[in-house]
């Protein structure tokens, strides 16, 4: 099987997740009290009006009728009214996943140029003070609450040494005459650049102690294989051998980590977004939730299942570029 | 090692003409004994399990304390010893949640803040107040119970009705396989946070929901992590053995499959209990989990955010005390992995 036809099956393995995700939130949401058309209107509002509003919504019609409804709309980007915010649920979600992406990738690059270089001289000094200083790091950052590193470095950063911002994200995007101070687009990438650290810390804190984690034990596998012992033998240098023999090896299960941790990623990204009070994904979700916005909560949602989803394609494809072995005929 | 206790334990019929001494027996390496006989050797393990035993036994005397104090004030009565023993009792038991009046925001003992220059905490309050002029090494004494609870019982059933989808999943593949994993991997694919979150809303916004939602949310680790183990277990010859001896399904699963997935599931279910404290912590952080007056950390780090500069301490203790709670839990399970997985042994 090509490459291709495995991407196709792939994609087209996501559709049931995908439409697990919608069903399961549809129906949670389903049997959450209250109902939608008192929130429109207060809280006794006259027959008629009620009935209207069910009307407009299609809230008079069989649950199953309108969750088929939801999908079809949802297959053509239409993903229902807000009613908290009176807009497509779309143009919401347009709007703040470039946010939540923005944090996500920088999170991640934080946590992977970290992770990898300490995950290797951990292994390679297994059992060495360096190994020792990089796990016990490691074991902090994954037993640490994220929004707990975030209250921290707001309280060092921000309010005692006053060097770095905790609110206002600036976009890397915004327009340049936005932005208090910048005169240009370096200007407002610089400024974009300092008001995303702390939050870049806080989420990516944990990302990096799980990575770093996997990536020293892998190391220490690959690097205990014969043709390891077997290229020292004949007197290749230790760096050629962890460049050459070992690094490429080693980052198959650092790979597929990575994929896996995007979910939690996710969910880390609506602490670290409440901290930071980021107008993201994460904080719309929790607007929407505490605001019963039907709609909006389940767009959202599916949002994030899709892009769990094409996180763990795009891993599942990168094993290829890593490892030439890996060939798409045993692949699931 | 793939060979179940029962086996190995049987007495070997020609014993008596056996040189060698009997402790050199393999042992088998599954169980409990063997076990906690590997994490009595590990120093991380042993270390896991001190900070874990402090912390339940912090939330044990939690949930009897006031039953403790009311059995000493009644006992100060019977003992016809007048108030004394009773004004002991009281002036010992300091309320997690009323507000008594003392001071807010104060510092730790011995320490300062920008509230009070000059005036530092005393040991009337060795870790300061909250917002409230609450106590808070109580209300943190008392967020140890919910987070051990939290942990623990959610994991309990994510492990449980994991071994149950993993098992039959595993065990009979084809269809039942793909439908049970298609759903462990829907579920997966929803944000944790959120998943429990929308749980929560749909079904009751309170601890009970949040334990279960946890729960249930965690259920694809434990059913994949059992699922490969009966993937493997199933090829076994011994496998092939019972089946052909007529033994059931069922109890191929119960007495083989399980009993050899014990080492992974009790690694796993330690970290696991780490990470659904850190859930749940994030969780009340938001406002779904205990709530108030109940303390839990993460409600307490919740309130604290509007006092990070006046009082940044009230913000430092309850994620230390997570912290600590959750280094305890993964020190075991990091102990319990190394004693226990035979590659690294060897």
């Amino acid at each position: 099987m090509g490459r291709a036809q495995y991407t196709i099956r792939r994609i087209l393995q996501a559709v049931p997740v995908l439409l697990g995700v919608a069903a399961i939130t549809y129906f949670l949401m389903e049997a959450m009290p209250g109902d939608p058309v008192s929130i429109m209107l207060g809280p006794s509002p006259s027959a008629a009006q009620a009935e209207a509003i069910r009307a407009k919504y299609g809230l008079n019609r069989p649950v199953w009728v309108r969750f088929l409804n939801y999908l079809i709309d949802a297959v053509r980007l239409d993903l229902g009214q807000s009613i908290y915010y009176k807009v497509p649920v779309t143009r919401k979600i347009a709007e703040r996943l470039p946010v939540t992406l923005l944090l996500l990738a920088s999170s991640f690059t934080f946590a992977i140029l970290t992770a990898v270089p300490l995950g290797i001289i951990s292994a390679k000094r297994r059992n060495k003070p360096t190994d020792h200083v990089s796990r016990v790091v490691a074991l902090l950052g994954v037993s640490t609450p994220s929004f707990w590193i975030g209250l921290m470095l707001i309280i060092v950063f921000a309010y005692r040494l006053d060097v770095l911002p905790a609110t206002n994200l600036i976009l890397p995007w915004a327009p340049v005459g936005s932005v208090d101070g910048a005169d240009s687009r370096v200007d407002v990438l610089a400024a974009a650049g300092r008001h995303l650290l702390l939050p870049t810390l806080s989420l990516g804190t944990l990302q990096m102690a799980a990575l770093t984690r996997i990536e020293r034990s892998s190391m220490l596998e690959v690097l205990g294989q014969e043709y390891v012992k077997l290229a020292r033998a004949y007197g290749v240098s230790e760096f050629t051998i962890l460049r050459k023999h070992a690094f490429r090896n080693a980052q198959l299960p650092l790979i597929t980590l990575l994929g896996l941790q995007l979910t939690s990623a996710i969910g880390g990204a609506v602490l670290t977004e409440t901290v930071f009070s980021i107008n993201g994904m994460g904080r719309l979700i929790i607007t929407a939730i505490n605001n019963q916005d039907f709609a909006l909560v389940t767009g959202t949602t599916l949002v994030f299942g899709f892009v769990f989803v094409v996180g763990v394609i795009v891993t599942d494809l990168s094993y290829a570029y890593v490892d030439p072995r890996v060939t798409f005929e045993e692949a699931e | 090692m793939a060979t179940t206790p029962d086996i190995e334990n049987e007495p070997s019929p020609d014993r008596e003409f056996n040189e060698e001494p009997a402790a050199e027996q393999p042992k088998a390496r599954v169980g409990w004994q063997y076990t906690l006989s590997q994490v009595r050797r590990d120093p991380t393990a042993m270390s896991g399990l001190v900070v874990i035993g402090v912390a339940t036994l912090v939330a044990v005397v939690s949930f009897v304390d006031g039953v403790l104090f009311a059995y000493l004030a009644g006992f100060g009565a019977f003992a016809s010893l007048g108030v004394e023993q009773y004004a002991i009792a009281e002036a010992l038991w300091v309320s997690p949640i009323a507000e008594t009046g003392a001071p807010i925001l104060r510092p730790p003992a011995f320490l300062t803040n920008e509230l009070y220059p000059g005036e530092p905490g005393t040991l009337a309050h060795p870790l300061g107040t909250d917002h409230r002029g609450r106590d808070l090494l109580v209300r943190l004494f008392y967020g140890t119970r919910i987070a051990i609870t939290v942990g623990i019982v959610s994991t309990g059933l994510a492990m449980v009705l994991g071994m149950v989808v993993g098992s039959v999943a595993g065990y009979y593949g084809g269809l039942v396989d793909d439908a049970l994993m298609r759903g462990a991997e829907t579920l997966y694919a929803i944000p944790f946070l959120v998943l429990v979150i929308v749980f929560m809303v749909a079904f009751g916004r309170n601890l009970t929901f949040a334990m279960i939602g946890v729960g249930v949310a965690t259920i694809p680790t434990f059913a994949r992590l059992i699922r490969s183990r009966v993937l493997s277990v199933r090829e076994e010859e011994y496998v092939d053995a019972a089946r052909a001896a007529g033994v059931r399904d069922r109890n191929i699963i119960m007495r083989h499959v399980i009993p050899n997935s014990f080492a992974p599931v009790l690694v796993q279910a330690t970290l696991q209990v780490g990470v659904s404290i850190l859930i749940v912590a994030g969780l009340s952080f938001l406002g779904y989990g205990a709530q108030p007056p109940t303390p839990s950390w993460g409600q307490m780090l919740s309130n604290s955010r509007d006092y990070m500069l006046p009082n940044p301490w009230f913000s430092i203790w309850p994620g230390l005390a997570i912290l600590a709670t959750v280094v305890g839990f993964n020190l075991l399970g990091d102990g319990l992995r190394d004693a226990l997985d035979p590659r690294i042994n060897n």
